[in-house]
């Protein structure tokens, strides 16, 4: 892993230079970086863990990962979402083993140490054997994460006391994701159920590809293209009118064209749907988001979740060691489509972007063989090439927050990332991770953030 | 009353299929596999009636009291929820020459068995259950197994046997594997 020898801190300098527009293999195959990327990265970030449609009701619950600590998101009686380890503070078993469900309680199958749905410890098998004193309940439930909250829909937690406001979190990126999540009255929902699936690959490379990488669509998907739209070729990428944006680590690459992504779905009467909604969208998000909407184009919250807007798939992409990642994908669809609308969203979904997927399919075998090389040790500390688009940086765009740069085709959101990636890497706290970028808009207002986008 | 009549009579069962249309039925499930294992899609769309509907339900672990139908509900998520024109789609992808991933091409075997025929009130449709093991083996040693279960109805037709529904229940909660390029 990175240490400066002079210094003695971490130091990943030598595994990248963004400058240049080039990264070093092993961040994708050695296990010391990713054991560190666990402790660095995802015990500290903010962390996608539930929409809020997956668990309305109280006793709700689902179970996941923050990095590779499994846990339980629970709907509380007084609505609010707690979220705490899956494991007993006694032996450590897990305590749930359902994806998903409704419980009262959660019971170690070891010896009974009973939890209530706020993870408090209740009581136990056998009670009696603790004399006074033996043990205080109150300090022995299930393990809480340092702090939850929601944007639009969407529950994260963080395992770190530091961590900064989610707002501040996500940051100007809230601006884009108004898109997905806040384009109509009603918010989002989950379609129900999840396909999950585990993959040989880098969790980056699954971040990474969506995060900026348009480039690959035209090739890699040239046969799902064709498949899901009577032979016609991927759309033709408009490079003047088309940009990559990062925010804290996050990206958004898209088009103005409003149509790129829909098309994909191969779903005509949703292409019909969203294009009958645009104007009411245009009020709601201003001009230029209701034409982003929908075009060619990909997003990734750093860390570790991606999605479609327009196509409607959302994952997650679970580190699993440095070869292997756990992607769990769901459909997201705005809550107040008609039934036909969701339904067609989600047969299209699983048909473009499920396992058997006309497009998903290639994408895991890609990044698989991206990552297997590097069991070569020559092959490991080969650069990979990162420089597409590095001088068309836009500075201070009138409208579009972020780090910006023109033209889909760049790698200008992957190096952001992995610009984020190594701050959180060498940041003793993650109050010293530098802002790269100065926000424009603060606090929960997002919808209209100030009057910039009624052009 | 016929032979089989008659024996169902004798047992109290409902009416048992001929060993004539079991052994046809079998012999359908093979072709069809053998068609899988060789991609012959062409001729595997023949075998799918107009009104197809193949499905594969994604199932997540639940506790046994949860109620939740992950298996009929039609509006959750599934791998496969499909009529004739959306496999006929997902194969298309085969014929563009550009599905780079699929060249050098996917080694297949479908395993087919525990074949168990019911007629149904339909005297041209029955119910075939059976069970697969769908093992792939790709480039260097790419390897996967996929097991479960299958519930069809087969339509009775002037051209053979074709399928109108099939139900595909996986083992597998979490697919583990890149990709689903295999039919079951």
């Amino acid at each position: 892993m990175g240490i400066d020898r002079f210094t003695g801190k971490p130091s990943y300098g030598e595994y990248m230079d963004l400058n240049e527009g080039w990264v070093d293999r092993r961040i994708f195959s050695d296990d010391h970086i990713y054991e560190q990327e666990l402790y660095q990265i995802f015990a500290r970030s903010w962390l996608f863990v539930a929409h809020e449609s997956q668990i309305p009701n109280p006793g709700d619950f689902v179970t996941t990962y923050m990095g590779e600590d499994g846990v339980i998101v629970c709907r509380q009686k007084d609505n609010s979402v707690k979220v705490f380890l899956n494991s007993c503070p006694h032996r450590g078993n897990r305590v749930c083993f359902a994806d998903a469900g409704n419980t009262r309680r959660f019971v170690c199958n070891y010896h009974g140490w009973a939890f209530d749905g706020a993870g408090e410890l209740q009581g136990m098998h056998e009670e009696y054997c603790y004399d006074p004193g033996d043990i205080d309940k109150s300090k022995n439930g299930l393990k809480q994460v340092a702090n939850v909250d929601s944007y639009k829909g969407l529950i994260f937690a963080t395992f770190d006391e530091e961590a900064p406001t989610l707002e501040a979190w996500l940051g100007d990126f809230r601006w884009y994701l108004d898109m997905l999540l806040d384009n109509e009255e009603g918010g989002t929902e989950f379609i129900g159920g999840c396909i999950s699936s585990e993959i040989g690959a880098n969790w980056k490379f699954g971040v990474e590809n969506f995060i900026g990488d348009a480039y690959h669509a035209g090739w890699t998907h040239d046969s799902g293209t064709r498949a899901m739209n009577d032979g016609q070729p991927f759309p033709p990428v408009d490079m003047e009118n088309s940009y990559h944006a990062s925010v804290n680590g996050h990206g958004w690459e898209f088009g103005l064209e409003g149509v790129g992504d829909i098309f994909l779905l191969g779903r005509p009467k949703v292409m019909e749907y969203y294009n009958d909604i645009r104007p009411k969208m245009a009020e709601r998000l201003g001009k230029m988001r209701s034409q982003i909407f929908g075009s060619v184009a990909s997003a990734s919250i750093f860390p570790n979740v991606s999605f479609l807007p327009g196509v409607s798939t959302f994952r997650q992409w679970h580190p699993k060691g440095p070869w292997k990642f756990a992607l769990q994908t769901w459909v997201i669809v705005n809550k107040n489509m008609p039934d036909d609308i969701k339904e067609e969203i989600t047969k299209g979904v699983m048909q473009t972007f499920g396992p058997g997927g006309a497009f998903e399919m290639d994408d895991g075998e890609n990044w698989e063989n991206c990552t297997s090389v590097n069991r070569g040790v020559v092959t490991r500390h080969e650069r990979l090439h990162y420089r597409c688009g590095i001088d068309r940086r836009v500075e201070n765009h009138p409208i579009l927050p972020g780090i910006v740069y023109q033209g889909q085709y760049n790698d200008a959101n992957q190096r952001n990332f992995y610009q984020h990636w190594r701050d959180m890497m060498e940041a003793e706290t993650v109050k010293g991770v530098p802002a790269r970028y100065e926000s424009r808009f603060n606090g929960r207002q997002t919808l209209n953030f100030s009057g910039l986008d009624k052009l | 009353m016929s032979k089989n009549e008659a024996i169902s009579e004798a047992i109290n069962i409902p009416a048992m299929p001929s060993l004539e249309l079991i052994s046809a039925l079998e012999q359908t499930l093979y072709k069809e596999s053998r068609f899988l294992d060789s991609e012959s899609y062409d001729k595997w769309v023949e075998m799918l009636a107009d009104d197809v509907h193949y499905y594969m339900p994604g199932i997540q672990t639940r506790y046994r009291r949860d109620k939740t139908d992950q298996v009929h509900d039609l509006t959750r998520m599934a791998y496969y929820n499909d009529g004739l024109a959306d496999l006929k789609k997902r194969l298309a992808r085969l014929e563009t020459g550009t599905a780079w991933s699929e060249d050098p091409a996917t080694r297949y075997t479908h395993l087919i068995t525990n074949i168990e025929v019911e007629l149904t009130d339909n005297p041209n449709e029955h119910k075939v259950y059976s069970n697969y093991l769908a093992y792939r083996n790709r480039n260097e040693r790419d390897q996967d197994t996929l097991l479960g279960n299958r519930e069809d109805i087969w339509r009775a037709t002037s051209n053979g046997f074709q399928l109108v529904k099939r139900l595909i229940i996986l083992k597998q909660n979490i697919l583990l594997s890149k990709n689903l390029n295999v039919y079951l």
